[in-house]
């Protein structure tokens, strides 16, 4: 029978391109199939895998913030890269920018629509102490609503803020009593 | 400017009566007219249409507490001056007009009869000051919440955070600010229906995707056709005017990176326009490119961003990324000479703060050839697509009357084929000495906004490309005493330096008195400082007259009878930031 010719050559050797996966799956041997862990692990590492920010940008930072998820920086490496424009499908809020008199109502609106469980992270200077502002109009956002991470910078490089999500990471893998709490049992 | 021999002021005066008009000397040159609260309406009407070569715009209006200024040799006696700039692109040149009030006399007449765009200017002046304008529509609160006490720009307003007291929002409190919030159309004359058919009011915002940030509009919608809408802005207000009056001189600067964000060192050339005009300083030469280079690298990545999510707004999820990438280049040679990406507070009064660096040619170079091959792509990509064009062709129209009417500035104001650019018509920094063009659209809608900015991103190259090959010799900073902080090797040097350097560290510069506009063509249009120095270290008054803020009131015109998604189109295309909206 006539075999074509494959179009494109292999630089490397295939050897190379071989998969893990590509091997046989030891079935017969069912110790290496299960892995045994704690429900409250799994649900962590799901959990700090994959958090859905609410897209809301309230100052300067929001441009960093958009930077952060932007090609260069690329949040998704992270997984956290799905920004959500609802706060009913968000697990976070990462203010970024400053808290006006006027903005703050709204802001507590926002954090009680989001569903449990939820995190916070205030960007910037002003978002946590109004920074150079501090004037009438400002309040720091820690009086609205409870914060997790802080931010320092004005505004703060995407790298710190993806550090601050990292951070947050660390928080959410060490939950503990996460199926309680699910169940409304904590 | 005279005209036929007879200066303006003359002219007012045989209209309104020789005692009706008294002027003042100011700093900028620009003709300044105290007219009695009888008068100005009239005077103001004369200077709108009957005059020759009339002023057709209303640049700017706003007010001074005068309570506490000491300086106001030769000004007639006012507790609150209301403060209203003319442009008149025939003559080309501002007229300042004042009218004094004092605290307890009935409100003064409006000049919403006069042009449309006075609406929240009047409001603004009214929520900052307390002053009642007899016969506008909506006198409301604009930028401070409705529940607020007090006028925060009056003297007797507290300015610090600490002076407020601690800040508690309980449930009731927090309740109360939202009811405060809801919108009632009969508060703004809005029928709740028509044909026995109710209307939807849909809410925009505060926070919304597609609003780039805490910009909230009620749509009054009829299906899905938009019969009315009111934008309500404020909830991004933060007092940087009020900042101004606690800051030095010299410490305001990074605060004028915060206006308009994405402009960075561009504000601080506004700023600093103003207070030169006041000190009277020299900018050398070398400091002058250096201060054009910088400002255009940060208008091209201004438009960068608006490239990206204006596609983005009109559902193209890539163009982002490949903007965002570009930006990021230009943020690489920003942080060379600058140190700092979005707001590098990098001018000074008199110069910049450092000389630029070595190898800077070479990484500013590689920009200028790297960029033009994207922005091919980006036509391709964005301005000749067949989605792009159905949704911006044709939508969000108006006409050169109409946004000399309404105060529009900038690109969009080009984008109805005007051209009118203050780089070129009222050069500043040493614009005189570069070539460039001025891009002008044809129909005045949304594309043609784009296609605007486009072109301004390829004429920014071309002055970045000229200030790289004949940037001067020199030094980068003034001489001159009230430049600020002085040349650091004169400092070691002299000890008279070092005095001055001293003082203008702790206490700041002192600023002779008197009054400076300083007006640049921004990102988004013209940005404007006006400074009152009343002899001391801090200005007495601050106001910063930002083009988003006269873009942003035309929104309702713009959207009325066409459908939701071209909201988005608009306010894409009109390239706002909010900081520049709220201050």
């Amino acid at each position: 029978m006539f075999v074509e010719e494959p179009k494109f050559q292999l630089s490397q050797p295939p050897a190379l391109f071989a998969r893990v996966d590509d091997e046989p799956a030891p079935l017969d041997e069912f110790g290496q199939s299960i892995l045994t862990t704690s429900l409250d692990k799994v649900i962590n590492w799901a959990r700090k895998n994959a958090i859905w920010p609410m897209s809301f940008g309230l100052a300067c930072c929001a441009i960093e913030m958009m930077s952060m998820i932007a090609s260069r920086y690329d949040i998704s490496r992270f997984g956290a890269e799905v920004m959500r424009g609802s706060p009913r499908q968000s697990d976070l809020m990462i203010i970024a920018g400053r808290v006006s008199n006027k903005m703050a109502p709204v802001i507590r609106r926002l954090y009680e629509q989001m569903p449990e469980p939820k995190w916070v992270i205030s960007m910037g200077a002003c978002a946590t102490s109004t920074g150079v502002f501090s004037n009438y109009a400002l309040v720091p956002v820690n009086q609205v609503i409870p914060v997790d991470v802080y931010v320092p910078g004005c505004p703060p490089r995407p790298e710190q803020l993806i550090y601050a999500i990292m951070l947050l990471q660390k928080k959410i893998e060490q939950d503990k009593n996460v199926v309680a709490k699910v169940l409304n049992l904590a | 400017m005279v005209v036929a021999g007879i200066t303006i002021a003359d002219q007012l005066r045989h209209k309104l009566g020789e005692s009706a008009v008294k002027l003042q000397h100011a700093a900028d040159g620009i003709v300044t007219c105290w007219i009695a609260r009888q008068n100005f309406h009239d005077a103001l009407a004369y200077l709108k249409t009957d005059v020759e070569q009339p002023y057709r715009m209303l640049y700017d209006l706003t007010a001074i507490d005068e309570r506490m200024r000491v300086h106001r040799e030769g000004q007639p006696p006012s507790e609150f001056t209301v403060v209203y700039h003319l442009l008149s692109f025939e003559r080309n040149e501002y007229i300042r007009i004042k009218v004094p009030l004092k605290r307890d006399q009935p409100p003064i007449d409006t000049i919403t009869d006069l042009w449309p765009s006075a609406n929240w200017y009047e409001r603004e002046v009214w929520d900052m000051f307390g002053i009642r304008f007899h016969g506008h529509p909506h006198l409301k609160r604009i930028l401070m919440p409705k529940t607020w006490e007090g006028y925060p720009l009056s003297k007797d307003h507290p300015a610090r955070a600490t002076e407020m007291g601690p800040f508690h929002l309980p449930d009731e409190k927090e309740d109360a600010e939202q009811e405060a919030l809801r919108f009632k159309p009969e508060e703004w004359g809005m029928k709740p229906g028509r044909d026995g058919m109710d209307f939807i009011f849909l809410n925009v915002g505060p926070q919304h995707p597609g609003t780039h940030g805490v910009l909230r509009i009620v749509l009054q919608l009829d299906g899905e056709e938009i019969v009315d809408a009111v934008p309500e802005i404020g909830f991004h207000h933060r007092g940087a005017e009020k900042m101004g009056e606690r800051q030095s001189w010299h410490t305001y600067i990074p605060y004028t990176d915060r206006i308009d964000y994405l402009g960075g060192v561009m504000n601080n050339l506004a700023y600093l326009m103003a207070v030169e005009k006041l000190a009277g300083i020299d900018i050398p030469p070398r400091a002058k490119v250096i201060r054009v280079m910088l400002s255009e690298l940060f208008r091209i990545i201004s438009h960068l961003v608006w490239y990206g999510t204006f596609a983005q707004d009109l559902g193209q999820l890539s163009p982002v990324f490949y903007t965002f990438n570009d930006r990021e280049r230009a943020f690489g040679i920003i942080e060379a000479i600058c140190g700092a990406r979005m707001h590098p507070n990098w001018f000074r009064i008199g110069g910049v703060v450092q000389d630029l660096p070595k190898g800077w040619e070479a990484l500013v170079r590689d920009f200028v050839k790297y960029l033009p091959p994207r922005l091919i792509e980006y036509d391709k990509e964005v301005m000749q697509n067949r989605i792009f064009k159905a949704r911006t062709k044709g939508v969000g129209v108006f006409t050169t009357e109409e946004a000399i009417e309404w105060g529009v500035t900038g690109p969009n104001l080009r984008a109805c084929g005007f051209e009118w650019d203050f780089r070129k018509k009222q050069p500043y920094s040493g614009y005189e000495q570069f070539e460039f063009d001025i891009p002008t659209g044809r129909h005045g809608d949304c594309y043609d906004r784009a296609v605007v900015r486009v072109e301004e991103m390829r004429q920014s190259l071309r002055i970045i490309e000229q200030c790289v090959d004949n940037m001067p010799e020199g030094t980068y900073k003034s001489v001159q005493p009230l430049a600020c902080p002085p040349l650091k090797e004169r400092t070691m040097h002299d000890i008279e330096t070092l005095i001055t350097h001293f003082l203008g560290v702790s206490w700041g510069p002192v600023i002779p008195p008197g009054e400076a506009l300083g007006a640049i063509e921004a990102t988004k249009g013209n940005n404007g400082y006006y400074l009152i120095s009343d002899g001391g270290t801090t200005s007495y008054r601050t106001r910063i007259r930002t083009p988003s803020f006269a873009h942003m009131q035309m929104l309702p015109k713009l959207i009325r009878g066409r459908m939701v998604p071209d909201v988005f189109a608009v306010l894409g295309a009109m390239d706002y930031v909010l900081a520049d909206v709220d201050r």
